[in-house]
Order: C-alpha cells, then structure tokens, then sequence
C-alpha cells in the first residue's frame, strides 16, 4: 500500500512515539513468533482492511474469543483493528456531508458494511477484543478528492490484509467468516476504483491475482497512514 | 445465486443427462461425475503460487483435485463467455473495457489451474450462450450472474480445501472474482441497482448448488468424456 504514505507522514501524529516503538515490537514478535497478539492487545491499535469474520459471528460467537486458538484471536483483533479504521473513517465522512452523488452513495453503503464488519469481530472475540484507537483521518473525510483517494487505498489494503490472513487461520468458523469478508472488501475496492477512475485509471480489477499482504506490511502500512493516534 | 436467477436455461439438457449428472453430485458419485463431464461453470480457485503439474498425479488430495478441477471447468466457462463476447463486437463504452480486461484474466486463471493440474485437469467442454453475448444488456445481465456465482462457489470451497497453497491461491482468485462482480455491477447500475456489494458478509454456494445452477443455464452444450490423463480424481466426501 505504497499509495498511502502520500502525504500521511507518521511522524506528524506519533509525537511521544509511542506508534514506531509499537511497529518496531511487531517486527520483533515477527521474528520470534508469537507475541503479536499480546502486542496487538496491548496497543489496540492500526488499520484497516478488515479480515475476517462475516457471516461467522454466529459460528464463533459461543466462544467469545476464549475457546479460539490465540493465533486466531491475534488475527481477528488484527481484522478488528482495521475495521475499526474502515468505520469510523466511513461514519466521519457521511457525518461531514461533503460527499455527492455515487460517492455519497458509496460511502454510506460501505459504512454500513464496515461497522457490521466491526459489531460481528466484537461479538466473536468477547473479553478478547482490543479497544478501538483514536483516529485522525487529516482531512480525508471531508473532501471527496481525499476521501475517494484514500477509501481506494484502505480498502485495497483490507483485501490484501484479508488474503494475507487466510492459511494462517485455525478454526474452520473462523475462515468461513474471513472469507466471507474479504470478497466483500473487494466489492468496495473495485466500486471506489470505477468511481475515481470509470473503467481506465485505476482499472478496478487490476490483476488477475490480488496480491496479499502479510500481518506486518499492512501494519507497517497503517502506521505510514498517521491515522491511528493511539 | 438461485438457478431461478439465471439466464434462461433447461431446454438444453434434452434427453435429461445433465440433469441426472446433476442430481448425483451430493453423494459419492459427484467426483466421478465431474470426471465423466469434465464441466460446469465458473469461479476460479487456485494456484498462483503452485508450481505446474503440481496435482497432476497423486500430487495432492483428491478432494483439492476434484476442487480444481471444478473451478476450471467454471473457469472455462467464464473464458469462453468473454471471448465469444469480444468476438460479437457488439460491446462498447466501459462494458467493452471490462470484457477486455476480464477476458484476459479468465484466461489467465484457466492456463494457470491446467498447469497445476497437469494430466489430471479435466478437457473445456462446449459451450452456447444463447445470444447472451450479441447484445450489450445481455452481456452485461449475464457476466453478473456468472461472476456473482463464481465468488459464491470459490467461496463454498474455502473450508474443503486441504493444501495451504491451493487455499492461498483460491483466495487470491476469489478476490479478484468479486471484483469483477463489483465492476460490473457498477456499469449497470451506477452504484445503486445493483449494488456493487450488495451484503455486508458474502453468501457462498456448495458445489452441488453451483453445478445446478450451471445446469440451468443451458450453457454447456456438450461435456469430455474423461481428462486428458484420465486420471482425475477426487473425495466423494468433498462437501460443497
């Protein structure tokens, strides 16, 4: 998600730093294995994209994130995380009633996805779920240009974040729920893309394979972004 | 996507064999009965990542064989459907910028699922589209019919696949099916009807459900008897 760095530095949000030595423990959890979920946890933050979850609530929700694999628990509060973003960025750019016409149309109707997305994630993960982070958008909620520009940019980030999830998933319920997300993150990246580009520039499907992402590009990504304040 | 929802179909399947073929796929015999027809429509589903001839030959589970092989088959279809589209000429304005684009990574997806099934991938079979590709609005109403279906079928195998590779590719194919969906959606309607996501979580289709649905459709004319290698095979317990 190179795209989003455009104009969105972290440095201009993370003043205590506390974003940069988040991402650098992601990396070191990386590297050794499996404290990405205390992490996450612990920080309750990053974007965007969301991952799984769909129509799985039902399937999952008994458990309320106790009786999941903690693997699986990391990567539905990493989904959550990103949902959490998708929404509120979706809910501030309605409430600003500057968008028109199929952009409007657009962001209302993702909105309503997203915040499912986020209601289902909550249900599933219980006592689990890490806590929604502050946000700042930077304008991009209230200027058609920068919202359709950056709804493009978070919404590929949330099928390839979705896609980079999916054999890492355990539980069977928990799939059927991310699968049943990501093609409906898709859906929105491809109706953003015919929005800003009709069909030429950006092609909304522009490769015969999405490409994924793993757990810390996207979260690199994220960071890059300076949306997330903590 | 119920049969209903389909473009016109049945009165291809005269003396009734796709429909008995069709009424066998939920049991034991669904595997045998792809290898035998070699068809049916189409989601992609797999292999990116998988190197060529990789399920050919005992190279993986029969269940991810028979999986692949059912979406090259819908694979087929969907290549097929653009091709014959583009070649009527009668497309224009975005549509046709869609048909282009589209065409070329349906092919891509069938070139990509032959090579990783190697001798066991099952032949294209033939294929009538009924006009549906002469005409803009045709076109148009029948690519959201098939692309929504090819996400729902890529979707009801998710949980069946056995090897991560074959899932990670699946995946990739999904995505890119629902934005085809999407895309088309948006021609049409312009962001209102019909949605380009018209759910917040997206519904899937077992395998049985999808090959009904494709028989409906009337589309597959004639089927293979047999793979190239003959060697097709699959879990009669691979559950749409």
């Amino acid at each position: 998600m190179s795209e989003s760095h455009d104009g969105l530095t972290l440095e201009e949000v993370d003043r205590d730093g506390a974003l940069r030595e988040t991402a650098a423990a992601v990396a070191e959890a990386e590297a050794s294995g499996d404290t990405r979920g205390s992490l996450l946890r612990k920080t309750g933050a990053f974007v965007g994209g969301g991952l799984l979850l769909g129509g799985v609530p039902l399937a999952v929700a008994g458990a309320q994130g106790g009786g999941l694999p903690k693997s699986d628990v990391t990567i539905l509060n990493f989904a959550l995380t990103l949902e959490y973003l998708e929404s509120t960025f979706y809910q501030r750019a309605v409430a600003s009633g500057k968008l028109q016409g199929s952009l409007a149309t657009f962001a209302q109707v993702v909105a309503g996805h997203e915040a499912a997305h986020v209601q289902a994630l909550l249900s599933t993960l219980g006592s689990k779920a890490v806590k929604k982070p502050s946000f700042d958008f930077k304008g991009t909620t209230s200027d058609p240009k920068k919202f359709a520009a950056t709804a493009q940019v978070l919404e590929d980030t949330g099928v390839t974040a979705y896609e980079g999830q999916v054999t890492n998933i355990k539980t069977p319920a928990v799939l059927m729920a991310a699968g049943s997300i990501l093609p409906i993150e898709a859906r929105h990246a491809a109706w953003i893309r015919d929005i800003n580009g009709r069909g030429s520039d950006p092609v909304p499907a522009p490769d015969a394979f999405n490409p994924a992402k793993t757990m810390d590009e996207v979260l690199a990504a994220v960071k890059a972004t300076g949306f997330i304040k903590g | 996507m119920s049969n209903t929802d389909l473009p016109g179909f049945a009165e291809l399947d005269r003396d009734g064999a796709i429909e008995e073929a069709a009424s066998k796929v939920d049991g034991h015999t669904r595997q045998a009965f792809l290898r035998r027809t070699g068809a049916f429509m189409g989601a992609g589903a797999a292999f990116a990542a998988l190197p060529a001839g990789a399920f050919a030959q005992g190279g993986a589970s029969k269940g991810d064989v028979a999986i692949l092989n059912f979406a090259l088959t819908l694979e087929y279809l969907e290549s097929a459907f653009y091709a014959e589209a583009l070649s009527k000429g009668a497309l224009k304005g975005e549509t046709k910028k869609f048909a282009d684009v589209v065409a070329a990574h349906e092919k891509t997806h069938v070139t990509t699922l032959k090579s990783v099934l190697g001798s066991s991938a099952v032949k294209e079979p033939q294929f009538n589209f009924k006009g549906t590709t002469a005409s803009q609005s045709t076109f148009q109403q029948t690519s959201i019919v098939l692309e929504d279906t090819g996400v729902k079928a890529y979707l009801g195998q998710a949980g069946n696949i056995k090897a991560k590779a074959v899932l990670k590719s699946a995946a990739s194919i999904l995505a890119i099916e629902a934005r085809h969906a999407s895309w088309i959606r948006n021609i049409v309607g312009n962001g209102s009807s019909p949605s380009p996501a018209p759910e917040s979580f997206q519904s899937s289709l077992t395998m049985s459900a999808v090959l009904a649905a494709v028989q409906g459709t009337g589309f597959i004319t004639s089927m293979p008897s047999a793979s190239a290698g003959g060697a097709t095979s699959g879990n009669p317990s691979v559950t749409g």
